[in-house]
């Protein structure tokens, strides 16, 4: 009996954090702060090094593979796990600050 | 990835496919206005399963909307015979006959047209782009086959400077400056277009940028440097001959010659010194705030200041306040130069016993100093500091400047006692803090060997003027509500100046800091690897911090 009502209580939380979750992505899609971000992003991967590095990682497998027995899905799966874990924690840090910075300014959340 | 192009693709052009491709595009993947945005927050999710994530893709033919990964936009395209669909994300195109994604130039070039309005109605600056070969550097590249890679391993940058007779402080300044990035970064992309016309008009800036050349030529042969040596000599006529010179004055006299001739060799007009656009100003300057709060009023005059350096006391609180006296009128005559930043709070009596070029950040502010006085009111700090942080918050503290050095308060309209405080309004892009180990008063010289530690990693925030708390006369900077995370205003160290020995006799060496967490002791002609701990370990004479985020623009 405990078990279920813990079971369920784990369910409807997971619940309220996907809705929670949806409605942080409305606000950063409606407020144009997503794109701010993913500029952001974009700009701290070109100065550290990670674009250069997955560039030539990319490079390489297109080359061992060769280019006509090769798709974007394949180099997708390839490249992900490497990208993720390539990202610097300071730019994950800062990240993480401007996106709590933006959900404290949205107080009708 | 074909390359011969989509034939599906090619016909949904065909058939005006460019118009919805064109609504999709602005709508759904690079919105250029509120409604738009909002239409997508709204919208985009997959049908199937509500997912929003990366990877979701809208139907070409019907605006479906599928993700990727558990393959629903596959399953669209499947059941209604929709070949193609849109990334949202990257605007990317799928073909499902094909099984990849394809490319249209004129496709391309509209997407690249619409996201180019998504970003001015965000305000966002232009995005940036890393740098691409043009046609002409392409020949160029092809012209010159032979290429370097820089590595964890390679040893490239870094040669030795030959000693010619006491020039040690010189070849330390000029490792240091050989291994500030963004100078490297600005010699070594080419960037002085030198308008020097004859061979008599020698430019410190050409040779600088040789110095760069020879350093990255791969050659292991110390280097040199009299073209250098010659260059500075004939325009900083004070450090002429072969005597020891003080590190710290040959680095304000290159940077200011170097400044010069930017400036003289791009023909930008003298007129207002304080804001050359030259690179030394663009990396060296910031803006340094000075506060003086009327004591009766407490009304605030605030002055703001260009220094390239930041020059801090070491010694306990000084016991003079006529530090005023000689910035007031060594300003007048070299008013045209960023000062040294030499003076905080508590510069005492000393004050850099020869010609540095140097303009203490009181030039503009009203000030009468009665007559010299010997004591201070409240000193700031009455003790030794032993690290770089404690002597910025000595620094930054706010002095009282006692009954003897009155102000004109122009509220008052008369002479009053007052605070001050000095802040970082404008933080430089390379931070050189100079401790200033050597003490010249009247009568006697001596140098301070104090440990004074230093962080490899430095965060300025408590520093700035913004940290200043605006409450009249008890101005006091604000520690507390410093903002974490943000390494807005953080600094990390890639040089150190040291001296060895005493005021009359000394020998100089650095340690520089060549790729990243590399350290080398430079000692003229001797490069030796060395740890990050012996680089804290050092005595540190002049420090150079670089800034870890720069700002576009
Ligand atoms: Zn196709
Ligand atoms: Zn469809
Ligand atoms: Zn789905
Ligand atoms: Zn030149
Ligand atoms: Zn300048
Ligand atoms: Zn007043």
């Amino acid at each position: 009996m405990t078990i279920l009502v813990f079971i369920q209580s784990l369910q409807e939380r997971k619940l309220k954090d996907a809705q929670m979750r949806a409605t942080i992505n409305q606000k950063l899609v409606e407020t144009g702060e997503r794109e701010r971000l993913k500029e952001l992003l974009r700009a701290r991967l070109i100065e550290c090094g990670w674009r250069d590095e997955l560039k030539a990682y990319c490079k390489e497998i297109v080359q061992q593979k060769g280019l006509e027995h090769i798709t974007v899905d394949d180099l997708v799966t390839e490249m992900t796990p490497r990208g993720r874990s390539l990202v610097p924690d300071e730019v994950k840090k800062e990240l993480l600050q401007r996106i709590r910075t933006f959900l404290a300014q949205q107080s009708n959340m | 990835m074909s390359s011969t192009g989509c034939q599906h693709l090619q016909a949904y052009k065909a058939a005006g496919g460019k118009e919805t491709f064109r609504i999709i595009y602005s709508y759904f993947v690079a919105c250029s206005s509120a409604d738009a945005r909002h239409k997508k927050a709204q919208i985009c999710k997959c049908v199937v399963c509500g997912d929003y994530r990366p990877r979701l893709h809208a139907c070409l033919s019907c605006i479906y909307f599928g993700c990727y990964d558990k393959k629903h936009i596959h399953q669209h395209a499947e059941e209604n015979k929709h070949h193609l669909a849109i990334d949202v994300s990257y605007g990317i195109i799928y073909c499902f006959v094909c099984g990849d994604y394809v490319y249209d130039s004129e496709l391309e070039e509209l997407a690249r047209a619409q996201c180019h309005r998504a970003s001015a109605s965000l305000g966002l600056k232009q995005k940036f782009f890393p740098w691409e070969p043009s046609e002409e550097e392409l020949i160029l590249l092809r012209c010159n086959p032979k290429r370097r890679r820089v590595t964890e391993a390679s040893h490239i940058g870094l040669r030795g400077l030959i000693n010619l007779g006491n020039t040690c402080f010189m070849n330390c300044i000029l490792q240091s400056l050989a291994h500030t990035p963004i100078l490297r970064d600005y010699f070594m992309a080419d960037q002085h277009a030198c308008q020097a016309t004859d061979e008599s008009q020698q430019c410190l800036v050409c040779e600088m940028a040789r110095l760069y050349q020879e350093f990255y030529s791969g050659s292991r042969t110390p280097y040199i440097p009299y073209r250098l040596l010659h260059l500075v000599w004939t325009n900083a006529r004070h450090l002429a001959g072969y005597e020891q010179q003080d590190a710290h004055e040959f680095l304000i006299a290159a940077l200011d010659v170097l400044h010069r001739h930017c400036k003289e060799m791009n023909g930008i007009s003298d007129s207002n010194p304080h804001h050359c656009n030259c690179i030394i100003d663009r990396i060296f300057t910031g803006g340094l705030q000075s506060d003086v709060t009327c004591k009766r009023c407490n009304n605030v005059s605030t002055t703001i200041d260009p220094i390239w350096d930041i020059s801090l006391d070491l010694g306990p609180g000084s016991i003079h306040s006529s530090h005023l006296l000689p910035s007031a009128t060594a300003a007048a005559s070299t008013a045209q130069t960023p000062s040294t930043g030499n003076t905080g709070a508590n510069n005492g009596s000393s004050g850099n016993s020869s010609s540095a070029p140097s303009s203490l950040p009181f030039a503009s502010a009203d000030i009468t100093t009665h007559s010299p006085s010997t004591s201070f009111t409240n000193s700031p700090g009455n003790y030794e500091p032993t690290s770089l942080v404690e002597c910025l918050k000595r620094f930054t503290k706010t002095e009282h400047l006692g009954n003897s050095a009155k102000i004109k308060c122009s509220k008052c309209h008369s002479y009053q006692e007052s605070t001050k405080q000095l802040t970082m309004k404008k933080l430089p892009i390379v931070a050189c803090f100079h401790l200033k180990r050597f003490e010249h008063s009247t009568g006697y010289h001596k140098k301070i060997s104090t440990f004074v530690s230093f962080p490899e990693e430095l965060d300025m925030t408590p520093f700035m003027s913004s940290a200043r708390c605006s409450n009249g006369f008890n101005g006091q900077v604000l520690r507390s509500r410093i903002p974490t995370l943000t390494c807005d205003n953080k600094y990390s160290l890639f040089a150190v100046v040291n001296h060895y020995g005493t005021i009359e006799s000394g020998h100089y060496t650095c340690y520089i800091r060549s790729l990243k967490e590399q350290w080398y002791r430079c000692e003229d002609h001797l490069i030796k690897r060395a740890t990050a701990g012996e680089v804290l370990n050092s005595e540190g004479y002049l420090l150079f911090y670089h800034k870890q985020v720069l700002e576009y623009d």
